[in-house]
């Protein structure tokens, strides 16, 4: 446990410089400044470590930075992911409050890697705590003159920024990201051209997680094959998994990959007393929900959840006892997805909307025979038609609540009440 | 419109984007002088930020309406920001709401008479492990109970 | 790039690489319904209206943004498509008002006619609708958001093509709104395109607004003529009455888009200040009689007072530069037949031994290839819209833009260097260029340039013209009563000649070209305008001439047309009180688009067209009345049965405009020059009776500029009068000029 991004968790000042620099920080950063390391090594550990995406879609880390086109000399950017607005999600909070030096040389690293000179952190703008550590940070990190221009006359600059959301879920998605960071509206863009090739102000951009960029330090330090071999096949290393609702100790955790999801139930405290687990959402509210039996069977890493019929995601795991009413519960995601919906494109902002208020009506006691039917059929329309996956994410928890618990919904409908007493 | 010391302010952030794309600033901009003008912004604000930026009020007025952060009618002093997501939901958020505007003597969205506090749900602020949980100013208060909200909102002054 | 192939619908099928699909759909004809995309707009893909299925994907893919590959499988029809447009059809149809019996825009609405093929269950969506509340945002167009679907087309359009982003998506989700800067509202000079682009009844028409069916209108292709491009338009009639104006495609023209007086000028026609029967004055009073009559008058007032007399000289022709090709070439040719050569239509020049003279060497198309250029008194965005869209477009891709103007505009591209120059040192900043650029070439330095010492801005201005493979320079209105107009012409010309570049000449706009073509313009021993006047000719033949806006010096004009000897018949379209009092015959002719002829654009290009209605009433199209005259004159060779057959006979030589070889006047003089200029929208008089236009910021400006220096030089403040006009001090003014604008009929001496 706690073996990356949370190493130095239980340390006194753990965000401090110092800290990280006595438990081996920067000592990669240190050796690219003294040319003692190349991008292709780089690249061939990570890729050798089996890390992925930990913002949700998983894509592996080193195959996405060989992406970059690193040669053309023109500018590029590599990007920092913090928007952290998924439902269930609070990991990389806690890595830019307690670790934030490791995704400043994760960033650092990937920007020598893939040739960008400038890095952007894009923190969601209620994040004033951890952005006021991060920009701490970048202070004591410019103040050792580890970032900056030509850095210790050894060739390679690196200048690192932060720029604070203002509120919009939808600046999570990479490049609406981008857009904000121009200053515009965080309206995902359509792909191809993906932003490798055209990205931020146009220029060849790589995107990562807080999580992902966290990790590259140590995994560069250990090696590769250590991170893998912490998880298991096809799902390298450890991961933070946010455990969240009805448990007793809900917390963050940094286990490895494939451990059974019982085991992280019980390490975060199990259900409340007198409570039975009735179905979790192990990878945040974008992600299909599961039955108790199922979850019970389930092991957290990529595959495994996958065979569960759910999906990783970003690690939030969302545990809900048997006082939850599932009616209730999918009511308030889709009021997000439709609160969070950019408004770009027809099936997401016209569907989230249509999708919440048939809700809505079922929970005011309006309901119809045959509105589960409408909800499918309109989550069906969204589903794959977008620009962007929230359209996805809005469409997939509302088609998993309906099929794992449609007799909840249809004793809604005819009784105009709840069947869980909470 | 814009005070020197908010110029000030506006153009630590300008120079992190590169030369010409001064109109990246202006999500932090309109905070900066939103902050300076009673929390809340006005098509006027809107336009001087725009011209400050040198870019198009409309597109400055997109970004204005598009965040939630940005207030475009009166707020009290303090806005209590309180999620109601799934992780906060299971956790009570919703009855801790009710307690809110029970204890302020209004409803969501409405101004206490006194001008200080306006309760506002929100959705997931990323802090679920610490469910149910609310923001006030840059502050995050997490595993709320009445009596802790009982203490935090006395002391708002 | 390289042609390759792909398959769809199972035909081979052969494209460029990187083409999006919906672009090669498009060209084989193959019917993919899209909202968002528009071939002149940057992709938005997000109506998601045109998704296809691509073999391989496993999402749907949309037309619109989807580049095609090398063997690509594109199924257009099939049930998966089918599937997912009518899903989108569906989504865009729940919140949609579906009144389409009452909007404009039924009948050639998008949304409706793909709805034809893919609603279907809409009644399933039981929610409220959204209703969106609408705010006024200007006189031209109308807008009714709630029919809005999203599409940003008119976002785009003003971002992209408009060059001021005025409309914008505010909001967010199923709030949305599509809307300006409301404190602001829509200004710009190609606004009206918006609602061309727009797919839905969302915007639309205010001047239209509620009129008619798009159905029940006949269509007719026409030129507008206001301005140098000559735009195609079709104008839409009922009833014999022009109720709309859309554009016309002609890529090597207007491309897809028309100016906002293109558009809107149209309303003029219906003023009731026409002119609409024939009237004859008789001792002093206005009779209104038939055109026998009226005819007969004019033409025994021209035997009687000229002709008979044997003093064909002292008859004098002076038409409006809005006439058309064949009006122009029957008025001369009139006048030349009886043996008079006081022909002109050049009314608003000083100095007529002082014109500017250059030709114009490059198509409107050529202007986006260009890599520099030089524009010099002008201000293309009012004066020539579409020439200036052209020149964002160069601007877009790469080319670098200088200005020497007497007053800073609001340029709608990025401008290389802005140089504010007092109009009495153009000629002289001119020179310095020149005498650069010879040195540069070790040419030798003729006389008049010798002792030019040149300064850093023309250095930087010949150095650009020297590098650039591929520049234009721009010689605009402002310069036609400089009083060095034409060295300046001259010194253009041979930087021209010394760089390679082309040269545009905008500085006489509307048909005038068509008046150089007919030779309009006052044969050897013929009068010029100005002469005419001085001398005081015993008749006159004006044609759509109104004095107070036409002439640089229209007290002096009216005095001399009022002269009690003097028979003056009038051909206009409109009353003016001027006219009535100098004129003997007043003839009502055809207005814009009630009228067949041609206009001859900037590039040379004859473009003919026939009228869209009849002219109201009385009115006759001015070519017949000319003929008429010509025949009741018994002169030969005005047997025309249409204006086409006017049209062949004007010899298609070619017109070139002799530049001037006088002695080269460089020398920076000290007085105040005024730079006198009807308002963009008071250019003609039809559009200064289209109410609309005349209700915009642009059909509003109405001011004399000038700087602090100046004024005081002057003894004017703010808002006093100068010249009738009210004064605006601002410091973007040269010294020593005054720029005014105005839309009244007010001139004093210049
Ligand atoms: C609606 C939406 C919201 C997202 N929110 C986040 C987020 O908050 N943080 C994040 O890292 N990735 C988020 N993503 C995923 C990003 O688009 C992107 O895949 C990720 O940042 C890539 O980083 P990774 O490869 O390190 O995972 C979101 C995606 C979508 C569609
Ligand atoms: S799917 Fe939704 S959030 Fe994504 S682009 Fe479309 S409207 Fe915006
Ligand atoms: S036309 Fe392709 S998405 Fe709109």
């Amino acid at each position: 446990m706690n073996e990356v991004c949370f190493k130095n968790l239980d340390k006194k000042k753990c965000y401090s410089l110092k800290v990280y620099e006595q438990s081996g920080g920067y000592s990669i950063w240190r050796k690219i400044l003294k040319g003692e390391l190349t991008p292709e090594e780089i690249i061939d550990e990570l890729k050798a470590s089996g890390l992925r995406g930990r913002g949700g879609a998983g894509f592996p880390t080193g195959l996405k930075w060989s992406f970059m086109p690193r040669n053309a000399s023109m500018q590029k950017y590599v990007v920092c992911n913090s928007d952290e607005g998924e439902p269930g999600t609070c990991k990389d909070r806690d890595i830019l409050r307690y670790n934030p030096h490791a995704v400043i040389e994760g960033m650092a690293i990937g920007g020598f890697v893939m040739n960008a000179s400038v890095g952007y952190n894009y923190i969601r703008g209620e994040f004033m705590e951890p952005f006021k550590r991060f920009e701490g940070a970048l202070k004591e990190v410019y103040k050792a003159g580890l970032l900056g221009k030509n850095i210790g006359a050894s060739g390679v600059s690196f200048d690192l920024h932060t720029h604070l959301g203002a509120g919009a879920y939808i600046c999570g998605e990479e490049t609406a990201l981008l857009e904000s960071i121009e200053g515009k509206k965080g309206q995902p863009r359509f792909k191809p051209p993906f932003p490798a090739n055209v990205g931020l102000f146009g220029q060849p951009t790589t995107i990562n997680n807080t999580e992902s960029f966290a990790s590259v330090p140590e995994i560069l330090s250990q090696g590769g094959q250590w991170f893998a071999d912490i998880g298991v096949e096809n799902s390298g290393g450890c991961k933070l998994f946010s455990v969240t609702g009805h448990v007793q100790k809900p917390s963050n955790f940094e286990v490895p990959m494939g451990i059974p999801f019982k085991d992280l139930l019980e390490m975060a405290g199990g259900i409340k007393k007198g409570r039975k687990l009735k179905a979790v959402i192990p990878g945040g509210s974008s992600t299909p929900v599961l039955t108790a039996e199922v979850a019970m069977e389930m092991t957290m890493d990529y595959d495994g959840i996958e065979k569960a019929g759910s999906m990783l995601g970003a690690g939030s795991v969302i545990v809900m006892d048997d006082s939850t009413c599932m009616v209730a519960t999918l009511t308030r995601l889709a009021h997000f997805y439709y609160d969070e919906s950019c408004g770009q494109c027809t099936p997401c902002r016209e569907g989230t909307g249509w999708l919440y208020r048939v809700l809505k009506r079922i929970m005011d006691g309006d309901g119809k025979a045959d509105d589960i039917d409408l909800l499918l059929g309109v989550s069906d329309k969204i589903m794959g038609n977008t620009i962007c996956a929230l359209g996805d994410a809005a469409a997939m928890p509302v088609e998993s609540f309906l099929r794992n618990f449609r007799p909840e919904f249809e004793y809604y409908i005819k009784h105009g009440k709840s069947m869980v007493k909470g | 419109m814009i005070s020197n010391q908010a110029k000030k302010q506006i153009d630590v952030w300008v120079a992190k984007y590169p030369i010409g794309r001064q109109s990246s600033a202006v999500m932090e901009a309109l905070k900066i002088v939103q902050a300076e003008n009673e929390n809340r912004l006005s098509a006027d604000i809107i336009q001087a930020v725009a011209d400050y930026l040198d870019m198009p009020s409309i597109a400055a007025q997109e970004v204005a309406t598009f965040y939630e952060n940005y207030n475009h009618k009166s707020v009290g002093k303090h806005t209590i920001r309180i999620c109601h997501n799934i992780s906060c939901m299971l956790n009570g958020a919703d009855d801790l709401v009710k307690y809110l505007e029970k204890k302020l003597g209004v409803k969501t969205g409405k101004v206490t008479k006194n001008g200080l506090v306006n309760v506002k749900k929100v959705e997931c602020l990323g802090a679920c492990v610490g469910a149910p949980m609310f923001q006030i100013g840059e502050q995050y208060y997490e595993n709320l109970t009445k009596q802790k909200i009982d203490e935090i909102v006395d002391n708002l002054k | 790039m390289a042609d390759i192939e792909i398959e769809i619908d199972g035909n081979l099928v052969s494209a460029k690489a990187g083409e999006m699909l919906i672009a090669v759909t498009d060209r084989e004809g193959i019917s993919v319904p899209r909202f968002c995309y528009h071939k002149k707009l940057s992709v938005a893909a997000n109506c998601r209206m045109c998704l296809v299925d691509v073999e391989g994907a496993p999402k749907p893919q949309p037309a619109c943004s989807t580049p095609i590959n090398e063997g690509m499988k594109v199924h257009t029809n099939n049930e998966k498509v089918k599937a997912s447009q009518k899903a989108v059809m569906e989504f865009l149809l729940i919140n949609h008002p579906l009144d389409c019996p009452i909007c404009d825009q039924g009948g050639e609405c998008e949304l409706q006619d793909v709805a034809m093929d893919y609603g279907s269950d809409v009644s399933r969506f039981s929610e409220g609708k959204r209703v969106v509340v609408d705010g006024d945002i200007g006189p031209l167009i109308q807008t009714d958001m709630t029919r809005c679907i999203h599409c940003t087309r008119c976002v785009r359009f003003g971002a992209e093509i408009g060059g001021i982003m005025e409309m914008g998506g505010t909001g967010r989700g199923e709030d949305l709104k599509i809307e300006p800067f409301l404190a602001e509202g829509i200004q710009s000079e190609l606004s009206g395109n918006m609602i061309d682009v727009c797919p839905v009844g969302a915007l639309t028409s205010k001047p239209f607004r509620y009129e008619l069916r798009t159905w029940q209108m006949n269509s007719v292709s026409n030129i507008a003529r206001h301005d140098l491009t000559g735009s195609n338009i079709v104008t839409q009639t009922y009833k014999g009455r022009v109720k709309r104006i859309v554009a016309k495609d002609n890529d090597s023209v207007n491309e897809t888009w028309i100016s906002d007086r293109d558009r809107f000028s149209y309303e003029g026609l219906a003023h009731e200040n026409r002119l609409l029967s024939p009237q004859i004055k008789v001792k002093g009073e206005w009779r209104e009689v038939s055109w026998d009559e009226a005819l007969e008058f004019a033409m025994r007032g021209l035997t009687d007072k000229v002709l008979n007399t044997g003093e064909a000289n002292k008859l004098g022709a002076l038409a409006s530069n809005t006439a058309t090709l064949e009006e122009f070439h029957l008025l001369q040719k009139l006048l030349r037949e009886v043996g008079s050569e006081n022909i002109d239509y050049r009314l608003n020049i000083k100095d007529l031994e002082n014109t500017v003279t250059l030709e114009s060497n490059i198509k409107l198309a050529g202007l986006e290839g260009v890599d520099h250029v030089l524009i010099i008194g002008s201000n293309p965005r009012l004066e020539q819209p579409m020439i200036n869209h052209r020149l964002r477009k160069a601007s877009l891709s790469g080319a670098s833009i200088d200005v020497i103007n007497v007053m800073a505009f609001d340029f709608n591209y990025q401008l290389n260097s802005e140089n504010i120059v007092t109009p009495n040192q153009i000629a002289f900043m001119l020179a310095e260029v020149l005498k650069l650029i010879l040195q540069a070439s070790n040419a030798e330095i003729p006389e008049a340039l010798s002792k030019i010492e040149a300064s850093d801005t023309a250095k930087q201005l010949a150095d650009r013209l020297l590098d650039a493979d591929n520049s234009v320079i721009i010689l605009g209105e402002h310069m036609v009563n400089n009083p060095q107009a034409s060295s300046i012409a001259q010194l253009i010309n041979e930087i021209a000649q010394q760089t390679n570049s082309t040269t545009l000449n905008i500085s006489a706009t509307a048909n005038s070209m068509a008046g150089d073509l007919t030779e309009f313009v006052p044969g050897k021993k013929g009068l010029d305008a100005n002469a005419m006047l001085a001398t005081g000719l015993k008749a006159y033949i004006l044609l759509d001439v109104y004095p107070h806006f036409d002439f640089h010096h229209p007290a002096q004009a009216i005095k001399a047309l009022s002269k009690k000897d003097a028979f003056v018949i009038s051909m206009n379209s409109f009353k003016d009180e001027a006219v009535a009092q100098y004129s003997d015959v007043m003839l009502p002719i055809a207005s814009f688009y009630e009228t067949s002829g041609s206009h001859i654009n900037i590039e040379g290009k004859v473009q003919s067209f026939c009228a869209s209605v009849s002219a109201p009433s009385d009115v006759k199209p001015a070519w017949k009345v000319l003929k008429v005259l010509a025949d009741l004159l018994q002169l030969p060779g005005f047997h025309f049965a249409n204006s086409m057959q006017v049209t062949s006979e004007i010899s298609n030589q070619g017109h070139k405009q002799n530049v001037s070889n006088k002695k080269l006047d460089i020398k920076v003089k000290r007085s105040v020059n005024v730079i006198w200029q009807k308002s963009p929208y008071a250019v003609d008089a039809l559009s200064r009776h289209a109410s609309a236009l005349q209700a915009t910021k642009i059909g509003q400006m109405h001011s004399a500029s000038m700087n602090k220096a100046t004024a005081k030089k002057l003894e004017v403040a703010e808002n006093d009068n100068y010249l009738g006009v009210p004064v605006s001090i601002r410091e973007s003014v040269a010294n020593n000029c005054v720029f005014v604008n105005t839309n009244k009929p007010i001139r004093g001496e210049l």
